[in-house]
This record gives structure tokens, sequence and C-alpha cells, in this order.
């Protein structure tokens, strides 16, 4: 008979490339991700309004289907720039929403009872361990925002041809750019909160308020002082500008439309509005490297 | 949980004058007192309780949960070691002589003073707790002080006190920096600065020496012994075994809620009888020594140890071996290198009593 | 021996303090005690190994690897238990072990089979597959451990390991941290208060005072220079005896718990001890060398 010891055995395995940790510690953050119950039906309602995009799309190239309806095209939102306007209001909101949702408990749980000292002590950086955390959701945001949104763009071009893509290649452009830099700032907006407020339902109400003080503020600054440069601090306003510059090349008055119309004699010069954004995503950065730290200094 | 009970018939009420008075008197309460019979205490009855801190027959539950049951022991002044697991009741225990929760069954008495009347028990308790809670932005001194205040102490008089108290614990530099930049021994340094700043008769401490460095524990130590002397009862839970053999007067050990022994470490050793005493001896020949000893018949087995180092003899009178040990050592020139007892100490007292090494619980 | 940690003038500057003042070091042996007071600066030391802070001057190499700039790739080499409570509530214990095992380079496969095998090594049984927010303190000094040898390190930190343990998990505690030490390639650094602990475990010693190295010992060069020193515990009236002990050369003395502190002299016969000891109609109960060396030496340290 065999009798088997079991004592201590060092790991002498395989072991795989250390630029990939990051990858794995995404994967644990999107399984814990999906544990959440509202968070998917969340982020099934934000594939609606692609859904429905990519049938009015359809239907403008597809008279047999029109007619079973018993609409006319004429009914139907024409497909220009105003229609991904239209998406890009719908979808930011809701990627607000599922920022607000997903992103307080990213780094949260990690603080409250100190694991960073032991995660820290593996060989990740500190980049690696925030990119790992931020990326699913950084993946979600994308998936219904500039995706979905590239999604219908090539569907009307495959259905229209190569000249409508030639007029409007720029939509296709603004959409990627413009969703890249939303949830960039979106991304980078719930983890740093994340990583500074303990409870999760406040972190997420913090995210609105930000949004939502800001704009009052900016307003009531616009108004006091019968100026323009409140609106430096109103993400809606700096968002519309970013979006109407890169879709239109311009962002003057009438420019965008809907939630991200820019209106006349209120615009802001486009640099600013950039730079603005650049800079809140830089203090997020900044917060974060405050806070992940292997040690916690208390002076 | 509600720790008030409403004065039930069967619990002393510390508003009756005569109670009161007979508690003063130190002699036993009159008849509305605990519904368990009067369990005799493991001291003589004749022994004043103005003189000791008495458990008689205490049970404490939470809900369901098991915290003590039947507990029945009195505490004399020196150092009294509680040792047991984790969860085994130690705080519980600490709690009930505090007078911050009461006993669901059974009666606990304070040096005559029930925890029921918190006027008089509370001047005579400092409370050193296991973790660390303080109010936000305190500095050192500050919280020695103001827990003077509570005391009732002038400013002045309570001033004085805590320089003293932080004195005695070697922090007056660090004194007044906040409590929240302090390390963890230090955190346990004004902790206990705080419990002892009022000169109370009884500290009663949870894991005071948790976090402290070698120097800070014997100066801990020192300090314990220091108040021993004075007179105090240093009532001290600790983890650390052989610590507990060094420092402590009386040891009881307590598990799973259940007082398992009480007393003098030796004491309690030898009155474990299913468990005859061990003692290694390290030698040049051990079949030789086995030998020379059985004829005496004062062992009981000798066990010669792996490479033949040495033997370790069990013997249920450890007087006679020894003396038979020496005469047998002079009489063959054996050369001995070690003798000793290897369960003489908390730490084989507790392995016997206690102990299943393995399991994480 | 290649030294497995080097101190090279190292200093570390936190705020506006210098808490490490050029210490230098070579640590050679299988398993190193770190000692010294609170504020030595022990827990700046390990967390500059780490790569948590960075140097203000000098350096220190781990396995010739120099922190400064290889701190990364040293981090896959060194496994550390913390001294506070470092988890993360609402994973289970197995899931939380696989995570660190797989940022540490673990195949997911090899990482899975790895955080049970460690589970079973340091004894946690089916509450593993709890979360670890519901886990007791020995539990969790327990999951601390196995996250920090789960991936098979060659350098094993442990701050604190057996802080807050009741005594049978501080026996438990101490076993496995010798089966580690026995393991063939695999280092240690415990940092401890508790001289017995370190005493057990480790081969040399570091003790830091003010940030700066107090002594560096060898353990077992102590333990043969002191192996002539004894420890007796007596019965009845020993005043004696022990003078009459000291006379004899054996430089006899009480030491504080009541014993006699004894130097033999070598080539004394211990037969005449005894000797001594019925002239003075003494028992001799206990007689065994002193373990106590190590906190001789640190309060020599101290000085």
């Amino acid at each position: 008979m065999a009798v088997y010891q079991r004592t201590y055995q060092r790991y002498d395995g395989r072991m795989l490339s250390l630029d990939t940790r990051l990858l794995a510690l995404a994967r644990f953050t999107f399984e814990d991700m999906r544990k959440s119950r509202i968070l998917g039906p969340v982020f099934y309602v934000g594939l609606i309004w692609p859904m429905v995009s990519l049938l009015i799309v359809y239907l403008h190239h597809n008279l047999d289907a029109l007619r079973m309806m018993d609409v006319g095209v004429n009914q139907l939102l024409a497909i220009d720039k105003r229609f991904f306007y239209v998406f890009l209001s719908f979808q930011s909101t809701i990627s607000f929403f599922v920022a607000a949702l997903a992103g307080p408990g990213l780094i949260s749980p990690d603080l409250a009872n100190g694991a960073l000292s032991s995660l820290l002590a593996r060989p990740v950086r500190r980049t690696d361990y925030v990119l790992g955390r931020l990326l699913p959701l950084a993946a979600m945001l994308s998936l219904i925002t500039w995706v979905p949104g590239l999604v219908i763009f090539l569907l009307q071009t495959s259905l229209v041809g190569w000249d409508w893509f030639t007029a409007n290649w720029r939509i296709a452009f603004g959409l990627f750019a413009g969703g890249m830099l939303w949830v960039a700032v979106l991304s980078l907006m719930a983890i740093a909160l994340s990583a500074w407020v303990k409870w999760k339902p406040v972190a997420g109400a913090l995210m609105f308020a930000v949004f939502f003080i800001a704009a009052a503020l900016g307003e009531i600054l616009n108004a006091l002082l019968e100026t323009r440069w409140g609106h430096l601090v109103n993400m809606r306003t700096l968002m519309a500008t970013a979006w109407a510059w890169l879709i239109e090349g311009k962002a003057t008055g009438g420019s965008g439309f809907g939630l991200f119309y820019v209106f006349e004699n209120q615009e802001i010069p486009v640099s600013a509005a950039f730079a603005m954004l650049a800079l809140f995503c830089l203090l997020c950065i900044r917060l974060l490297a405050i806070r992940i730290r292997g040690v916690e200094v208390v002076r | 949980m509600s720790d008030r009970h409403p004065p039930a018939a069967g619990h002393p009420n510390h508003d009756n004058p005569s109670t009161a008075a007979a508690l003063e008197s130190g002699s036993r309460p009159p008849v509305p007192e605990s519904p368990a019979p009067a369990v005799p205490s493991t001291q003589s009855p004749v022994s004043p309780n103005t003189k000791a801190i008495v458990f008689n027959n205490v049970s404490r539950f939470y809900g369901d949960v098991l915290g003590v049951n039947g507990v029945n022991i009195v505490v004399e002044p020196g150092i009294t070691s509680l040792v047991g697991p984790n969860g085994s009741g130690k705080t519980t225990l600490m709690n009930m002589m505090s007078g911050l929760i009461f006993p669901s069954q059974g009666s606990v008495s304070v040096l005559g003073v029930s925890p029921r009347d918190p006027e008089r028990l509370f001047p005579l308790l400092g409370y050193c707790t296991q973790f660390d809670s303080f109010p936000r932005g305190v500095t050192g001194f500050q919280f020695v002080h103001t827990t003077l205040l509570f005391h009732g102490l002038s400013g002045k008089e309570a001033e004085e006190r805590a320089w003293e108290a932080i004195e005695r614990v070697k922090l007056s530099d660090a004194a007044n920096r906040r409590v929240a930049a302090y390390s963890k021994g230090m955190r346990q340094r004004i902790k206990l600065a705080q419990a002892v700043a009022h000169r109370p008769r009884v500290l009663i401490l949870d894991e005071p020496l948790n976090g402290l460095d070698p120097m800070a524990r014997a100066e801990t130590i020192a300090l314990f012994r220091a108040l021993a002397a004075e007179g105090l009862f240093v009532i001290v839970s600790s983890h650390i075994l052989h610590e507990v053999d060094l420092i402590s007067d009386r040891v009881v050990l307590i598990n799973q809620g259940y007082i398992v022994a009480e007393g003098d470490i030796r004491g309690v050793r030898s009155e474990v009888k299913d468990q005859p005493m061990q003692i290694l001896v390290q030698c040049d020949r051990p079949r030789a020594l086995a030998q020379e000893l059985f004829p005496t018949e004062t062992i009981v087995e000798a066990r010669l140890l792996p490479d033949e180092i040495g033997v370790l003899f069990k013997t249920t009178d450890a007087d006679r071996f020894y003396n038979a040990f020496q005469q047998i050592v002079l009489a063959t020139g054996i050369q001995i290198d070690v003798v000793r007892p290897v369960d003489d100490d908390a730490d084989s007292v507790y392995q016997y009593l206690i102990g299943q090494p393995g399991a994480v619980s | 021996m290649p030294a497995i940690i080097e101190l090279d003038q190292l200093q570390v500057t936190l705020g506006k303090r210098v808490i490490l003042k050029g210490l230098q070091a070579s640590l050679t042996g299988k398993s190193i005690g770190l000692l010294g007071p609170n504020g030595a600066g022990k827990s700046t030391l390990i967390n500059t190994l780490l790569g948590y802070y960075q140097p203000s001057g000098g350096t220190a190499r781990v396995f010739g690897m120099d922190i400064r700039n290889q701190a990364r790739d040293l981090r896959a080499l060194i496994g550390f238990m913390p001294e506070n409570d470092s988890f993360i509530a609402r994973m289970s214990g197995v899931r939380f072990v696989r995570l660190m095992a797989e940022l540490s380079g673990l195949p997911p496969a090899e990482a899975l089979e790895r955080a049970h095998e460690v589970f079973y090594y340091v004894g946690l049984g089916e509450q593993r597959y709890r979360p670890i927010g519901t886990y007791s303190l020995g539990m969790r000094q327990m999951t601390k451990l196995a996250q920090a040898i789960v991936h098979g390190p060659r350098l094993v930190i442990l701050d604190e390991p057996t802080n807050g343990l009741d005594p049978m998990a501080r026996k438990r505690m101490i076993q496995l941290v010798r089966e580690i030490h026995a393991q063939e390639g695999v280092h240690l650094i415990i940092s401890s208060h508790l001289l017995r602990d370190v005493e057990e475990c480790c081969d040399q010693v570091l003790i830091l005072k003010d940030g700066a190295v107090a002594a560096f010992c060898d353990l077992e060069r102590e333990r043969i220079a002191n192996r002539n020193v004894f420890e007796l515990e007596l019965k009845n009236d020993a005043g004696a005896f022990v003078t009459a002990l000291a006379l004899q050369g054996c430089d006899a003395a009480w030491s504080g718990n009541g014993r006699v502190r004894m130097v033999l002299p070598d080539g004394h016969e211990r037969r005449e001890i005894f000797q001594l000891a019925a002239t003075h109609n003494v028992q001799i109960r206990s007689m065994h060398r002193r373990r106590d060396s190590l906190e001789d030496l640190f309060l020599k340290a101290m000085e």
C-alpha cells in the first residue's frame, strides 16, 4: 500500500508572462460584475435604442417591410447626423447609469480591508491594477456607446453605398473618438469615486451630484457674471462641444442636436472644451494615484 | 440585546436598603437573591466578598449563543491570567466583571460591589480593551485626561494624574500627538495609561501585550508586577503561554464557555491526575538510567527518545522521583545534560485540557 | 554563501522624516528574523523591499536584483503576509487565493489547483468556500499565509504571523513556518515581537533601532557559544547551594523568575553539581540550557 504525505511543496510549474497579468484581474473583475442583479438588465436596456436604430436603418432600405407596416418612408427618422446625435443622447445617458451602478464596487472592496497590501505585493504595477479593474467597465460602456454606433453606421453604408460613406465618414470618426472620450471620462470618474468613497450607493449618487451640481454652478456663474465660461464645468456643454467638433468639424451655435445641442451665443472654444475634459481625466487619475498604494500613509 | 433586566424576584435589588447594607458589610445578602441555590465558591465561605471577585454560578447567553455556562470562581489579588481559545468566553467574563453586561443567571460581585451598581463599581475598575477604538482626533493626553474627567476628578487633579499615568507607560513625549498617528504598541500603552490613571483596584486587561515590542513587553510586565504588589487585582487575558507562566500567580483556563481549570499552574498540573508527570532527561546513557530507575518504583513509564539522546519518564510522584534520580546520578556517574519536567507549564496544561492541534477554528 | 538580501546604504524618507538611515547588511541565512522596537523601521524596510516605498538613498538587492529598477520582477519571487487585515470580504477564500495566484503568473487551471492545495496545507477545510468576511481571526491569518505561499515564492516575508492567534493556532502556524523553512530553495523573513517564535524559526537575526542596524547575529553561533549556560530550578532552600556553586567557579546567580542561571566551565563534571545539591539538601527539579539567549542579545542591542 502506498501512503501519500502532504507537506508543503513549492510551486514549480509554468508561469505566464507578467505583462498579461492585468487581463487576469480584468477577468475576475468581470465575473464579479456579473454577480450584480441590476447591472445586467440595465445594460440590456442600453441595447434597446441601438436595436431600434438598426431597425430604422433597415426599414429605410426595405420597402416591402415598410408597406407591410403601412408606414411611409418620410415618417421614419432620416439617417443623418441628427439621427446619430439622437443615438448619442440616449446612449450617453444610459451609459452614465451603468457607470454609476458598476463603478463604485470596483475598488472600494479592495480598500475596505487592506487587500491592496497583498494585491500590490504581486508583480503588477499600480497602473496594471487600475486598468485591470477599469477595463471591464470600459468595455461594457463601449458596448453600449460607440460600438453599436459604428455597427449602425456600417449597416447604413452597406445598404446605401460608398457615396454616402464619403459624405458622412466624419460621423463614424466622431462616434468612435467621442465615444472613447466619453467612456474614458465616465470610467475614470466612476473608479476614482470608488477609490475614495466607501459606500456604493453614496458613490453612485455622487456621480450624479458631480454632474448636476457642477452644471448648476456653471449656469449660476454664467448668469451672475454674464459670461459663457461657466460652461467649462458643465459636462453636457463640454461633451456637446467635443462631439460637435468631432462629427461636424465645428462647434458653433446650431451644431449638435438633442441633448448635445450647442446653443447660439453659448459656445465655448473647442480647445478649451477638450482641455477641460483632459484635465478632468487627469484629476481622476491623480485621485487614484493617491489612494492606490501598498501602504496607507497616516500622518 | 437588553442588559437591563427588571429587578425580578431573584436578582439582588440594590435599591433595597437592607440588601445594600448587607453587601456593604460583606456578608451574604438576604433571601431574595439569585435564583440558583447558593453554590459554595471554591474558596471557603469564611472569606469575605470585599476582598475578592466572586462569580457565583454565572451563565451568560446571547440569545441562543453560549457565552459562559456555570462559572464558579473566586479571583484573588495579584496577577490572574485568563487563557483559552478565541470565542471561549474570556471577553464575556471580563465584560461581566466590569459591569458592561450582566449574567443571564447567577451573580457577580467585585470587591463586594455588584456590577449592577455602576456608580460604585466603575471607580474601582480599569478596563483595557482588546480592540482599538478612540474618539477621532484626540491626542494621547486628551484621551487619558478626558477619561479622568469622566471619573469626576477636578481639572487640575485630572491633569496631574493623567501625566502620572502617561509617564508610567513611558509615553510622555508622544502624549501630545494624535492617537491616530500612534503605532500599535503606542496605542496599546495609551489604553493602559487610561486604565490605570484613576488608580483602580481592579485592572482588567484584554490581551494587553499585543503588538508590543520585547522591551515594552518586559516593561509592561514589570508594571503589572508592581501593581500586583500594591494589592491590585490584575486580570490579564493572553495567548502567549510562556509569558503567562512567567507573570501569573494564578491561571483560569476556559474553553467553549466552561471553566476547565483554575489555580496555580503547578497546582493545576498536579491535579490533572489521569496524566502522570512527564520528565525529560538527556544524558549519555539513557538505557542505563532507566534500568536503574525502574526498581525504585518511582516511574510508571520510560520511553527512549530517538537516536538515544535521552529518555522520557512518567511518574506519579515527582518528589520521590527526583530523590531517586539524584541518588542514581551520584552513584552511577551518568552525565546529565538536561533534566526537566516537560509538562509543568501553561502550554502543556493547555494541551491536555483544551488543545487539539491541527484544526483551525 | 550568496547573500539573499543586501542592504547597501539604504535610506528611506517618508514625508520629512528619515526612517531608514543608511542600512548596511548582508543577509545570507535561510530564515532571517527581523526585530526591533516599535518605530525602528521594520515595516518600512519590508515595504521598501516590496517596492511600496522608493529609497531616497542607497539601494537594496534581493537575489541580486536591485529594488530600484527591478521591483516588479522581484515581486514575482516574493510572497508577503501582511500584519494587518488584508482580504476582500465578499470573495470566498478560494477565489481570493486564486486571484492572487493568477496575478503572480500562474495559469488559471494551475492557480485553482494550487489554491486548494495551499488551503489543505494550512488546514482550512470547507470554510474556504465561504466569504472571507465571515472568517475568524485565526482563519484570516491562515488565509494570509496561504496567499503568501501559493505561487511558490523563493522569499516569504511574514509580518507578525502569530498575531492574535490562540495557543493551538500559534503552534500550528509555527509548525507551518518551520515546514516552509525546511523546503529547498525557500527563504524566510520573519518580523515579530515574540522572541520565542523568532528563536524557534530563524537562523539569523537582524535587529533594528531608530532606523539603523543595532545588531546582526547568527543564532546558531550564539547557541554554540551559549551551550554552557544552564538554568536550574530548585526545590527547598537553595541560597547556600547557589553560593557554593558560585565558589566552584560556576558563575551562578538568581535570575528574574526564581531560577538560577549558571555557566558551566568546560570539563566541569555535572555530577559535582548533583553532589553539591545532595550536600545542601536541595532537589534539582530542572536543569536545561537557557532558551532566552535571544532576549539577552536583544536587550544588549538596545543599550
